[in-house]
């Protein structure tokens, strides 16, 4: 069963952490020097999901706007979200554990999920067009899309992103096929541990998975101000996006590979 | 060798009507196949994760609801036959989202909003949810509920039921695929009628041709032709001299039949 299965966050299941360990090229950098007493001041943070509830004690007040994808035939808008809600519980958890992390950041809401898109590919494209001209400096997307159709739309946006300054950090599916922008080099992908640690992660040099952080048994804001504990990929994401949000309102001029070598360099040394 | 003709248009709606009659007696005996499949996927998930229960639900894109189709364990309930949105709960997130996630102490919070819990009059105190997803899209959602144990799901429970969910979704698609070209063929069939020069061939005609078809072996599942096409499919099983032996036996009722009306004449005409 181990080997058969296509987890990424296998790699950092306690096991097979050892295997981890690497001579890293620029050797390991100490982490209250890359940290410092950053809390991610000046740092916008979209959470592209199932809406975030602003109100949850969990996310701080920190929630900039609200916002959802508009889908029709012709094209997506992004626009106000109306209902202002969140329809899971699911963005309101990956909200307030960037928040527990970074509570300085700035948050802003883009729910692609509900009967009106379904989660379409096309919404989560809109979703990441959106947060690049709003040039947020992280995006949180806890969702992908399997459609072969995307990948070129995702491949163009994940690049554009990328240039633009603004980090995009993916959970990673654990199904086998296509999962975009999570597989794409110019993201930051993200599986689940089990080390009950928001700061603890990990690098693992075999891509495309490159992360991985707490998202086991992860004790999480949910809708309608209630807390829930929940254990997937998507739990790990958020952390990193946390994390991430430190980095760059610590070294705001740094570019998203700096950033991502920053958190390879500060990540915990295993074996 | 010469190269086989063309059929003509009589011909052709002839090949394709009898394909039909085998297409017809295909679906009539792989439905409950794929609906066996779904059952013992629900079974294996509650043995191999311990749970309560488990389910599947699959999409009905032209209502854009789950309706769950299959269930097991002591706490299944009546939640066969029930219909959610696709978009609300911890498994609406799962199939809109692709993304398999788990969720332990919802009952820690009395706002939990689960429609199955409500209809089923069972509440779970943890959930996993993962999509029935392969690169064609996501076609329904696995649900397990509450492992046995203080703990939630795990990690490697993610897996274990991504790897139930991937033998679902090939089930679910075998059937589709079969049921797709059943639409295909009476399409043809149609096509095919129409292109026959033959005055006699209206509208109505064509529709009687067509039902004639397709029809006449999935009205009554009491037919006695699905009695033998039935006892036929399961001589696949059997071994050769089994084999041998029933067709000796169908080729002396066709030699009776052909002297005359009778019982096996009847039989064999399917009628």
């Amino acid at each position: 069963m181990t080997t058969s299965l296509p987890a990424w966050s296998e790699a950092f299941a306690g096991p097979a952490r050892p295997a981890l360990e690497r001579v890293l090229p620029l050797g390991p950098m100490d982490r209250r020097a890359v940290f410092g007493d950053a809390d991610g001041t000046g740092v916008l943070v979209v959470i592209v999901d199932s809406g975030v509830d602003g109100e949850n004690p969990a996310v701080g007040g920190r929630l900039r706007q609200r916002l959802r994808v508009e889908l029709d035939e012709e094209e997506a808008r992004v626009v106000v979200d109306p209902e202002a809600s969140d329809l899971v519980g699911h963005g309101t958890a990956c909200a307030g554990i960037v928040h527990a992390l970074a509570p300085a950041a700035e948050l802003v809401s883009l729910r692609v999920l509900g009967s009106d898109n379904r989660g379409k590919g096309r919404a989560v494209a809109a979703a990441v067009d959106w947060a690049i001209e709003a040039e947020a400096q992280v995006v949180n997307l806890s969702l992908s899309s399997r459609s072969e159709s995307m990948f070129a739309t995702f491949h163009e946006l994940a690049d554009r992103a990328y240039f633009a300054n603004t980090l995009l950090v993916c959970a990673a599916n654990n199904i086998p096929g296509p999962s975009y922008p999570s597989t794409f080099a110019a993201v930051i992908s993200v599986a689940a541990h089990d080390v009950a640690d928001p700061w603890t992660w990990y690098y693992n040099p075999s891509p495309p998975v490159e992360f991985g952080a707490y998202g086991v048994d992860v004790d999480v804001a949910w809708r309608d101000g209630g807390r829930i504990r929940a254990t997937g990929n998507s739990f790990a994401a958020p952390h990193m996006a946390g994390l991430a949000a430190l980095l760059r309102s610590r070294h705001p001029a740094a570019s998203p590979f700096e950033i991502k070598a920053l958190l390879a360099a500060t990540a915990n040394v295993t074996g | 060798m010469t190269a086989p003709r063309p059929p003509d248009g009589s011909s052709a709606a002839a090949s394709l009507a009898a394909l039909a009659r085998r297409l017809s007696a295909a679906l009539q005996l792989s439905e409950p196949m794929r609906d066996d499949q779904l059952s013992v996927a629900v079974d294996v998930a509650v043995v191999v994760l311990d749970a309560k229960a488990a389910s599947i639900a699959l999409h009905d894109p032209a209502a854009d609801r789950l309706r769950f189709v299959a269930a097991a364990g002591p706490a299944a309930g009546g939640v066969l036959g029930l219909e959610i949105e696709s978009g609300v709960g911890i498994a609406g997130y799962a199939f809109t989202t692709g993304q398999p996630l788990a969720v332990a102490d919802v009952t820690s919070d009395p706002r939990f909003d689960s429609r199955v819990a409500e209809a089923t009059g069972y509440v779970p105190r943890s959930i996993l949810a993962t999509p029935l997803i392969d690169d064609l899209g996501t076609v329904g959602v696995l649900e397990v509920l509450d492992r046995s144990g203080d703990g939630g799901f795990s990690m490697r429970d993610l897996d274990v039921a991504g790897a139930i969910a991937r033998g679902a979704t090939a089930a679910v698609r075998a059937g589709r695929a079969e049921r797709d070209a059943g639409a295909l063929l009476r399409r043809a069939l149609v096509a095919t009628a129409r292109s026959v020069d033959d005055e006699t061939l209206d509208e109505a005609a064509i529709e009687e041709l067509v039902r004639d078809a397709v029809e006449p072996l999935t009205d009554d599942p009491d037919d006695p032709t699905w009695r033998l096409a039935e006892r036929i499919a399961r001589l696949r099983t059997v071994d050769p001299d089994s084999v041998e032996l029933a067709v000796e036996w169908l080729d002396a009722l066709l030699r009776r039949g052909n002297r005359g009306p009778g019982h096996g004449a009847r039989v064999a005409d399917g009628r």
